[in-house]
């Protein structure tokens, strides 16, 4: 059994600074676990310390049963793919991967077999008696994941192992990582800050920011019941469109949330199931929707679309991306920094922010128009003041 | 556009489009410009490498021709008798001869170079790379060490070693370990990405096998340059002989070529042929590695 | 919340015995040959110990130092070696480091054959520095028969007479000044030649179409950007210069009249030919003291416009 358990691990430099004031999580057997979150967040820290890189200054760090706190990396059984590789310059690609064999003393017949099991695997074999600088940058990951697997290990490390690739090269190993992993059947542990990489890769993500993780869940569920406005904002490319809106109730029952001078009424099931909304006073709130939670609809209820004036639209071919004005203010997480255009001002009646709307691309829409965009209101997102999700 | 800056001011650069019509223009620096840099060049450096043009030249010439002026130029009486002479010279143990001195520089400055370089190495590697208790108190030593030229503890070390007088030992001993050379390694090696060696400890090496398998293997800019200053430094070594060396038989040759020098009879022709037996070896190692030694004076440079 | 009590974290294992294993070689070196001299040179200096006199040391104190830096009847020599060592430096640093930089620039155009200036002008560095002061002492011969002589005649038409520089007190400095500067610029060229080369080709571009003439270029763009490699040639020059021995001991023994003894001269003849370790240990104290003050001085007054910059 190769879990790796993470008992309120902390790390704490000799400064003082509190990188990390405490982990706590289970990543189970054979689970791609995916820590993803901004650079600065500690994931990098996290994924060196379960490699035995980094001292562990608090808690208690499992792999398998035991407590490997005090284990260098030697002897935790575990292989890592970094992110520059680190091929030894000056071996073949064969004695890179071999390499590991070597140290734990197996016979060469052993070390051969399964260095050649391993290159085959990974389509490697025509390039095991070429040097890393004859390789190209997707090649050499392959050798760098070539290295890892070799060693049938207890886990896997890899920290952002795709990041240094071109966009179509990291499309296709991605999915060539996933498979591979699923092949081998091996715990797994892997760091990125692109986020569009842990929901395709992992079956779990953590989402970590500021050495503190925010939810660790299936993609899915971080993506359709984040826990705060940082998970929701982080999740989902393009952004989510985060906006300061008031909750008002209906004389009759319902509630709605206004947008400027607009409104947008909140579906009865919704506020069914999600009692926290219902019981809420009116006042501040919060309010997220994903840019593919709006669509063309130039005769929509009032209630259920909104008018907007349109900046820019960048058509992609299969959808397009609209960029327009909201009559709102944007609200983010609390230390987040806001990226404010020219075209964005905060005006005493409450503010102007950029968002975009994902939409088919027929109708045409264009630029410096004013169109009308109907909105999935089952698909809304409401936060308290403090960001966390109203549920 | 790009932006050049120095000292804060900004030089502005072109457009692509303007920068194109002058290159259009330029074809690097003018001809002129070229056929004046070679007339004073090619001049000043015939001046600048005279003597030791002068010296070849005396060297086969007989001695009371060398010192006539300009007369040392002629082409004749060219032979190779003062060579012959240095080895007639220098016969016997109370003079030493010219392969006792010869093996005497090799064998020293061989050893310190080769000494130097697994001792030195392997210390500037722990220091470097590995954690242990004492580390940064031993490198702070080792910094403030460099900065402790050898003259400055020439003498308590010729007090002190004052028994090992007239031995190849006192010679090489106490320059194998070498501040300035584990300073040179120390920056190599904290200067080669982490992530290789973090490679080797998660694929179960430990510090020893890290070191020869990884670090070695990419280390040998650095070998060379420590080995290039070390050897020199070593080779020309003068002070230091001058101390603690007076029998002949173990003396190295620039103690013997100043001895010559200091003991009549001699003639300079003989002293030049002398001088040329001396350095025709490290110039022949130097022309041939010729880029290796730049390189090295350089590197030590950009450390400093 | 469940208040945990603090357990005792274990940090990894570290590489302690590797470590020290690796270390100990060099470090018994150093402290044996350098540590430990250094410091017994401090000792010594506080001693009255002549070598081969059979007696033991004996304590005098700071009396080294008093007759080193006080007393009329021994500090006339320690106090002109002062002088001298002073004379070198401030002669040879500037004109060394200049002279590297002009040849440097020189060498700096896209010439083909720059490989092979270069390594003419590096040659007399490979050369030890033995070897050096004996053919410069034959070229320095008296006489009109000595080399140098002849090339004066020639140059001058015969107004200049021959002239014996090692032998006469008046040129002796600045004949063992020249020896030094040739052997050394070399080093300090190819140092400064890959400063050169090291400051992107773009900038002068960008200084050309800004209208900025060659001299301009040189002072604004060139300059700049060599700061810290002259700082660094300046600073190891400095303190070579202060090591001043080979040449004096070959080509002038110290004279004629103390016209070019040196510091380091002065203390090995203290210890070599009079056996006068004590005073010899005072010296090198006093001379590494030297080095340590130049040194500091020139790194803050060169350090502080580093950061400015």
């Amino acid at each position: 059994m190769a879990t790796i358990k993470y008992d309120s691990v902390e790390k704490t430099y000799p400064d003082g600074t509190k990188a990390i004031p405490g982990i706590s999580l289970e990543v189970r057997d054979r689970e791609f676990m995916v820590f993803v979150g901004p650079s600065g967040c500690g994931k990098t820290t996290v994924l060196r310390m379960t490699a035995g890189l980094e001292d562990i200054t608090g808690g208690r760090l499992y792999i398998g049963d035991r407590v490997v706190n005090s284990l260098p990396p030697q002897k935790r059984d575990i292989a890592m793919v970094f992110q520059d590789y680190a091929l030894y310059p000056h071996m073949t690609v064969r004695d890179n991967i071999g390499f590991a064999l070597r140290m734990m003393g197996r016979p060469k017949s052993e070390i051969r077999q399964r260095v050649e099991a391993a290159a085959a695997r990974l389509s490697l074999t025509a390039l095991l008696d070429r040097k890393p600088r004859n390789l190209s940058g997707g090649q050499r990951q392959r050798v760098a994941m070539g290295r890892a697997i070799v060693r049938e290990p207890q886990a896997f490390l890899m920290d952002e192992p795709l990041s240094n690739l071109d966009a179509k090269l990291r499309v296709q190993m991605r999915a060539e990582i996933s498979s591979l992993q699923r092949q081998l059947g091996v715990t797994t542990v892997y760091v990125t800050h692109d986020q569009v990489e842990a929901m395709t890769m992992g079956d779990r993500v953590a989402v970590m920011k500021s050495g503190l993780l925010q939810q660790v869940a299936p993609p899915e569920e971080l993506y359709e019941r984040p826990v705060n406005i940082f998970v929701a904002g982080f999740i989902g490319s393009p952004k989510m469109n985060l906006f300061e809106s008031v909750l008002r109730r209906r004389p009759g029952g319902g509630a709605y949330v206004t947008f400027g001078q607009q409104e947008l009424a909140i579906p009865d099931d919704v506020l069914r199931e999600r009692p926290a909304l219902r019981e809420r006073n009116e006042g501040p709130i919060k309010v997220g929707i994903r840019p593919d939670g709006f669509f063309l609809s130039p005769n929509g209820p009032s209630d259920q679309s909104l008018q907007v004036t349109t900046e820019v639209v960048e058509s992609l071919g299969n959808e397009r991306m609209v960029h327009f004005i909201a009559p709102v203010r944007k609200a983010s997480d609390a230390d987040a920094r806001d990226q404010r255009t020219e075209l964005e001002e905060i005006t005493p009646d409450g503010g102007t922010s950029m968002f975009i709307a994902r939409v088919p691309p027929y109708p045409k829409v264009r630029e410096r128009e004013t169109v009308r965009l109907g909105v999935n209101t089952k698909g809304l997102y409401f936060f308290d003041e403090e960001g966390n999700s109203l549920l | 556009m790009s932006n050049a800056t120095i000292n804060g001011r900004r030089a502005l650069t072109l457009s692509t489009r303007a920068r194109d019509r002058v290159q259009v223009g330029r074809l690097g620096p003018s001809r002129l410009r070229i056929a004046l840099s070679y007339a004073v060049l090619v001049p000043v450096t015939i001046l600048f490498v005279s003597p030791i043009i002068y010296m070849f030249i005396a060297s086969f010439k007989p001695n009371n021709e060398v010192l006539s002026g300009f007369g040392v130029f002629s082409p004749q009486d060219l032979s190779l008798n003062n060579y012959l002479s240095i080895f007639s010279r220098f016969s016997g143990p109370d003079t030493g001869t010219f392969t006792g001195f010869l093996t005497t520089s090799l064998l020293v400055s061989s050893v310190t170079v080769v000494g130097g370089l697994a001792v030195n190495s392997i210390a500037a590697y722990a220091l470097a790379r590995l954690r242990w208790p004492g580390r940064n108190l031993l490198l702070l030593g080792v910094i403030a060490l460099v900065i402790v030229p050898f003259e400055a503890i020439a003498v308590p070390l010729f007090y002190m070693l004052d028994g090992l007088r007239n031995t190849y030992l006192v010679q090489f001993l106490p320059f194998i370990a070498s501040p300035f050379s584990i300073y040179l390694f120390y920056s190599f090696f904290a200067g080669l990405p982490k992530s290789l060696e973090e490679a080797a400890r998660v694929d179960g090496a430990g510090a020893w096998r890290t070191f020869f398998s990884i670090m070695l293997p990419n280390a040998k800019p650095a070998f060379a340059t420590v080995a290039i200053l070390q050897f020199m430094s070593s080779w020309s070594s003068f002070l230091w002989p001058v101390m603690v060396i007076d029998d002949p038989t173990v003396r190295p040759l620039p103690l013997a070529i100043s001895v010559y020098v200091g003991t009549p009879p001699y003639g300079w022709g003989n002293i030049m042929a002398f001088g040329v037996m001396m350095v025709l070896p490290m110039l022949v190692v130097f022309l041939i590695f010729q880029r290796w030694f730049i390189r090295s004076v350089v590197a030590s440079g950009v450390k400093g | 919340m469940l208040l945990r009590p603090k357990t005792p974290v274990a940090s990894i294992q570290q590489d302690t015995g590797a470590a020290v294993v690796m270390v100990i070689p060099a470090f018994l070196g150093l402290l044996a040959f350098v540590a430990v001299p250094f410091l017994l040179a401090i000792f010594l200096s506080t001693q009255n110990l002549h070598f081969g006199s059979g007696l033991g040391p004996t304590w005098m104190g700071l009396e080294q130092y008093r007759r080193l830096l006080l007393d009329p009847l021994f500090s006339a020599d320690f106090y002109r070696a002062l002088i001298n060592n002073a004379t070198f430096a401030v002669v040879v640093v500037p004109a060394q480091t200049g002279l590297a930089l002009a040849i440097a620039l020189l060498l700096n155009r896209s010439l083909r054959g720059m490989p092979i200036f270069r390594t003419f002008f590096f040659m007399p560095v490979v050369f030890p520095m033995a070897l050096v002061s004996v053919i410069w002492k034959l070229i320095y011969a008296p006489d009109d028969v000595g080399m140098l002589n002849t090339v004066l005649k020639v140059v001058s038409f015969g107004h200049i007479q021959p002239h014996d520089f090692l032998g006469d007190p008046k040129t002796a400095m600045a004949a063992i000044i020249v020896t030094s500067i040739w052997s050394g610029v070399g080093f300090q060229m190819v140092i400064l030649l890959a400063g050169l080369q090291s400051i992107s080709g773009s900038l002068y571009e960008a200084a050309a179409i800004d209208k900025a003439g060659k001299w301009q270029q040189f002072w604004n763009i060139t300059m700049p950007g060599l700061r810290n490699t002259l700082v660094f040639v300046v600073m190891v020059t400095t303190i070579l210069s202060l090591r001043l021995f080979d040449q004096v001991y070959i080509m002038t023994r110290g004279g004629p009249l103390n016209a070019t003894t040196t510091v380091m001269y002065q203390a090995v003849t203290a210890a070599f030919d009079r056996g006068n370790i004590g005073n010899a240990a005072a010296i090198t104290v006093v001379f590494f003291v030297l080095v340590l003050a130049i040194a500091l001085i020139q790194r803050w007054f060169l350090r502080e416009e580093r950061e400015i910059a």
